[in-house]
């Protein structure tokens, strides 16, 4: 995923023909990453590139989850704190498989969408044209 | 400074990687259900990989998966560095997320149909393949459109419809739909066209045909109703499967089509 992350970057880079002074990645809470390895890989990553000098930014987003059918909104770990390891790690990998082992703890329902917290996003790239 | 798009998905970044590893992509389309479109991709997939193919078996049908099913895996894929490494049953790579849910129901929104999609295409660890078998759902969908959006360039298409109007008019949809996003269309496959070992056409006679000549596409051929490739399917046994009038058929009209191991480009 971080060679996803920088290779989706330099991208950026080679099209705008500038410098990326900052670009920061917000972590999803679902993807379960830890903040400072994927810090580590991306700086590993940049060695060598255009991306080299520039701050890297991680922070965590939260994972947020909406009930389609009450309209309620649930943290990840509301949801899942019940589930056994094995259904943890699953969700892990693939979030929507939540409405398979989780119900809305307000009307019971399996209608559940994520809203945020999925996976690694670039979400903020200053440049310096 | 800008934020980028949420459109701007590193995961296309992944998936155009781990598809530049697959010689070719074939989507087993219909936008009608019960046309035996699993049956067809399994059954595929499985002569692919007898004649000496590198292959793999994508079961994108979310609502309905069936492939696991067909061939008699219950191992999780496995995890390593690359991402999750799918299991081989009889000589394929078979992902699907019943190997994770197993028979559990799992109700979803379309916008929660097009993520996980694209998170099985982007995580699955696929390795060097000769082909990729799809075996897509039914309708006209979210997952549909996202395999088109995300793999469509790198794919071809067989429809399969019934010997029925009722079919030909719902399959027309998608071939429509499939013609115009340059998708190469290689045929249309009529199954359940006669009982196997007999002459009866229980549901009627032509109308496979015809709907491959409307489009100008090739008729690919019959495949027939064969209750020894049910019970094999029901049983999980691929050899069984293999051992058919269903399977013998389908690899005839194959081969004859070039489709077995042919490469097309794009």
């Amino acid at each position: 995923m971080a060679e996803g992350i920088i290779s989706y970057i330099l991208d950026i880079v080679r099209k705008s023909g500038g410098h990326v002074v900052v670009f920061k990645v917000a972590v999803g809470e679902f993807s379960q990453f830890d903040k400072r390895l994927i810090e580590e890989l991306l700086m590993e990553l940049a060695k060598g590139t255009e991306l080299e000098r520039a701050n890297i930014i991680v922070e965590i987003e939260k994972a947020m989850v909406n009930c389609l059918y009450c309209d309620s909104k649930w943290g990840f770990h509301e949801l899942i704190e019940h589930l056994p390891d094995d259904q943890k790690e699953m969700i892990h990998f693939l979030p929507e498989l939540l409405n398979s082992f989780s119900k809305c703890p307000t009307c019971g329902k399996s209608d559940l969408e994520i809203e945020k917290g999925r996976s690694v996003r670039v979400v903020e790239v200053e440049l310096d044209v | 400074m800008f934020e980028p798009d949420i459109g701007l998905d590193f995961r296309d970044e992944m998936i155009k990687r781990r598809f530049e590893r697959i010689d070719q992509t074939i989507l087993i389309t219909s936008g009608k259900g019960g046309v035996g479109k699993s049956m067809v991709a399994a059954t595929m997939a499985a002569l692919m990989a007898k004649a000496g193919m590198s292959v793999g078996l994508l079961d994108a049908d979310v609502y309905g998966p069936s492939s696991a099913f067909i061939f008699g895996v219950r191992s999780l894929p496995r995890e390593d560095r690359h991402g999750l490494v799918p299991p081989v049953s009889n000589g394929v790579k078979v992902m699907s997320l019943d190997l994770f849910i197993a028979g559990r129901p799992l109700p979803m929104s379309g916008r929660g149909a097009r993520q996980i999609i694209k998170e099985v295409l982007a995580l699955t660890d696929w390795g060097t393949l000769d082909c990729l078998i799809v075996d897509t759902p039914p309708g006209t969908g979210d997952v549909l459109m996202t395999l088109i959006k995300t793999i469509g360039d790198r794919s071809g298409s067989i429809v399969v419809t019934l010997p029925t109007a009722l079919s030909k008019s719902v399959v027309r949809r998608v071939i429509e739909i499939l013609l115009a996003t340059q998708i190469p269309l290689f045929g249309v496959l009529e199954n359940m066209s006669y009982i196997a070992n007999s002459k009866a056409r229980p549901l009627g006679h032509g109308e496979g045909k015809s709907l491959a000549l409307e489009f100008g596409l090739k008729f690919l051929g019959e495949l027939p109703i064969d209750y020894k490739a049910a019970e094999a399917a029901d049983a999980g046994d691929v050899q069984s499967l293999l051992q058919t009038d269903f399977a013998r058929t389908l690899l005839i009209l194959l081969k004859k089509s070039n489709l077995l191991t042919a490469k097309f480009k794009n």
